[in-house]
């Protein structure tokens, strides 16, 4: 039994909570580890996976949802990339195991580690065309990946948005399974298989500097809006979106190249 | 004293043959041994047997008998793969084995009775290894007794599994002929003018004055005709790989044949592998091509893995990426063995990965993607900021409780483009290194190429730079670039260079 006073007294809070509503229910006889977990599971609502971003997680309440799939649409600059690594970063921060299907290989390692990511938790793949990204997607949804990032790249993708029934494939993957799927994509690819949609507009780059001085990228802002939440009734809202340099939240002076190799700064 | 138990299957180089070609089970089957005319029947099945078909018979003489008969040649690859099948089955049961080839092996069998806890443990341990083999595609039969030539007649006698009592291995062995012994010419004479035909006979005989006549062979003699061993058990090292394969009787042409019976060949290599706990790392290809020449593969898998429909998909892959280009006459798969993941799962962290599952799931993208497509990604030991590394994927064990989220840092990303997109600038002072005031598209050659190219341009609002970078100045081919950042009039940010060596323009990245 679990009220012996043998056990320990526990060390996290999410398992200290886990513990004590065990013990206050006089009924609670466990005789395994799977009942366990099956009280637990029972007992309250997956809890979303937070991006870290928290104008995307306010929009999104709470985070990505698992067993949904939720998509993401932007063009060039709009902080689409930067949502997609935030919410990887977090995700295997916090012990998850985490797939980026990177259908236009833009993944720079060094700068995911930058972002936070534990690259030993990431697994890369580079599909070659939107059939093949699908499916890679549908089976490591299957293998019991929590968390997949499906990015679509640029504009044109190679096999164009694809069948609605790929999507719904998709999600009802992600829903058996309760992974959360982002799908990232230049323009609305899922159709009706999304349980959300974010449209992410660029408004305005950052630069550093005036006149003469040399100008420095120090990042952009970007406007979130909900475009779509079913079942929750949530009303479309917008948040800003601001990313910055790394060069800027890691302290360095202006002008100082982020980059490696031998910069010699501004001519 | 010592329990040996023999496996022994009869008509081994037949057996062997079925094995790797089950659908010839209850057929008239003959296996030669030998080419042309000088090849003579080795074995045969019950029913070519039945039908007149004896030991040493020409082919002619074979087909005389029975022009149905279906006529297979003695295949080394089978008889060594089912040899490896059997030594496996053995060292399921006992840890102490001996390989005695063509289809024999002895397992020291003494406190195995602990697990057959019935009346009779040895009978059950024959049973259970006769019934192993069975289900591994052999028919073996079971001698137990105290000694390896015991053991093995036993083994040779119907209604398997026979025992042979404790100390009654000379008693049994008697009435056997000096032959069975396989002595030396000289030795057998001898003793047949001292009018000694039968191990009973050898064995009545004082010890020590057959040694002093006869020296070290006539001692082994008697010794074994008592019913010992004149030497112990030769303990079995398994091989580092496993290996399945097969003979065919005609050359092969196509895929979709080779596939067909490579099948069979990788389910038992699986199986193998699963008996021991173990999972395959790496596959390695045989080719026997026509007329004698073999080509080698090796097929890397991302995760060991045990799953025959995957290994069967990465060989058609690899076949279809590079067919053979030649008729094929044999092919051999070898099973590189590796401990499967494992891992330890946590009530209350985060639900890790199904180590089984997970490695199942990379060999199967790997069918899908090919090589280089999936990995963990390394930053590379270079600066350049495309270059990167892939390396195995293999998740640590997540953490015992699951953590708050950390809080996100909201940093900029850069998109790589790969390859990078060749733009033309126009620079605001004329000069070729000059400040961007404008990018241009540059056309595709190929339709192919405009399929997955972004399309940049326009004319430039905000321009940051140049940040040289220069990396393997040492080499043939060093890196010279300057860096740009710039904001177009769209609104897009971009990443270009200039290569200072060729004067060309490239966006090579999209902060995004």
């Amino acid at each position: 039994m679990l009220s012996s006073p043998a056990i320990h007294p526990p060390r996290s809070v999410a398992r200290g909570a886990a513990l004590a509503a065990l013990r206050a229910d006089p009924a609670a006889r466990l005789t395994s580890g799977r009942e366990l977990t099956r009280r637990r599971a029972d007992g309250a609502a997956p809890e979303p996976l937070a991006t870290g971003l928290e104008p995307l997680d306010r929009l999104l309440g709470g985070g990505l949802p698992r067993g949904r799939l939720v998509e993401l649409v932007g063009l060039h600059s709009s902080g689409r990339f930067a949502a997609g690594m935030a919410a990887i970063a977090a995700a295997t921060a916090g012990g998850e195991t985490t797939a980026l299907v990177d259908l236009g290989e833009g993944l720079e390692p060094a700068a995911a580690a930058a972002a936070g990511a534990v690259l030993e938790r990431l697994l890369w793949v580079r599909p070659r065309n939107l059939k093949q990204a699908a499916l890679s997607s549908e089976m490591l949804l299957n293998a019991g990946f929590p968390l997949v990032v499906l990015d679509l790249g640029q504009p044109p993708v190679a096999g164009g948005r694809g069948p609605q029934a790929v999507w719904l494939r998709l999600a009802r993957a992600a829903a058996s399974h309760g992974a959360a799927l982002l799908v990232s994509a230049p323009y609305r690819a899922s159709g009706t298989a999304a349980a959300a949609v974010v449209l992410s507009s660029r408004t305005r780059p950052a630069w550093s500097g005036s006149g003469g001085a040399p100008r420095l990228l120090t990042g952009f802002h970007s406007q979130l809006a909900l475009d779509k939440q079913r079942g929750g009734g949530r009303p479309p809202g917008r948040a800003l979106l601001t990313v910055r340099a790394q060069q800027l939240i890691d302290g360095r002076l202006p002008g100082m190249p982020a980059r490696g190799g031998r910069a010699a700064g501004a001519a | 004293m010592s329990r040996l138990a023999c496996l022994f299957v009869p008509l081994f180089p037949l057996a062997a043959r079925l094995r790797s070609e089950p659908e010839l089970a209850g057929e008239a089957v003959a296996v030669f041994h030998g080419n042309g005319s000088a090849a003579r029947v080795v074995a045969a099945s019950r029913r070519a047997r039945q039908a007149g078909i004896r030991a040493g018979m020409s082919p002619s003489q074979a087909r005389a008998v029975l022009p149905k008969l279906t006529a297979r040649g003695r295949d080394a690859i089978c008889e060594r793969a089912a040899q490896q099948a059997l030594l496996e089955i053995a060292e399921s049961f006992s840890p102490r084995i001996e390989d005695s080839g063509e289809g024999v092996v002895y397992l020291e069998i003494a406190g195995l009775e602990r697990h057959f806890p019935g009346s009779t443990p040895e009978q059950e341990l024959g049973h259970a290894l006769a019934t192993a083999a069975d289900k591994a595609g052999l028919t073996a039969w079971v001698g137990v007794a105290g000694s390896k030539l015991a053991a093995r007649v036993a083994a040779e006698q119907p209604g398997s599994p026979t025992l042979v009592t404790e100390g009654g291995e000379a008693e049994f062995l008697a009435p056997l002929p000096l032959e069975r012994l396989s002595p030396e010419i000289e030795v057998l004479a001898t003793l047949q003018r001292w009018g000694v035909h039968s191990l009973g006979e050898l064995a009545r005989l004082p010890a020590n004055e057959v040694s002093s006549r006869l020296g070290i062979a006539g001692q082994q003699l008697h010794q074994q005709a008592r019913g010992l061993d004149p030497r112990p058990l030769v303990p079995y090292q398994p091989p580092p790989v496993f290996e399945e394969g097969l003979e065919l009787d005609w050359p092969l042409v196509s895929l979709e044949p080779l596939l067909f019976v490579a099948r069979t060949a990788i389910d038992r290599l699986c199986r193998r592998m699963t008996a021991r706990g173990l999972a395959c790392s790496r596959l390695g290809l045989s080719l026997r091509l026509d007329p004698g020449a073999w080509i080698e593969r090796l097929l890397r898998l991302p995760a060991p893995t045990v799953q025959a429909r995957t290994l069967l998909t990465l060989l058609r892959l690899e076949l279809e990426r590079e067919p053979p280009g030649a008729p094929l006459t044999a092919f051999r798969l070898r099973g590189f063995p590796d401990r499967p993941r494992s891992a330890q799962l946590s009530l209350f962290g985060p639900a890790a990965l199904s180590p089984d599952r997970l490695a199942t799931t990379l060999a199967r993208l790997f069918t899908v993607l090919g090589p280089g497509r999936i990995g963990s990604p390394r930053p590379a030991d270079a600066h350049r900021p495309e270059a990167l590394s892939l390396v195995e994927f293999e998740p640590p064990a997540p953490p015992r409780e699951t953590s708050e989220a950390p809080r996100g840092r909201g940093l900029m990303a850069v998109r790589a483009l790969r390859p990078p997109l060749p733009v033309e600038v126009v620079s605001s002072t004329g000069e070729a290194a000059g400040q961007p005031s404008e990018l241009l598209e540059v056309l595709p050659v190929s339709s192919a190429q405009t399929e997955r190219r972004p399309r940049i341009g326009g004319r430039v609002q905000v321009a940051s730079g140049p940040w040289l970078l220069e990396e393997e100045w040492w080499s043939r081919r060093p890196v010279e670039r300057d860096y740009w950042d710039v904001e177009l009039a769209g609104g897009g940010l971009y990443r270009l260079y200039r290569d200072r060596r060729s004067g060309d323009w490239f966006v090579d990245g999209i902060y995004d």
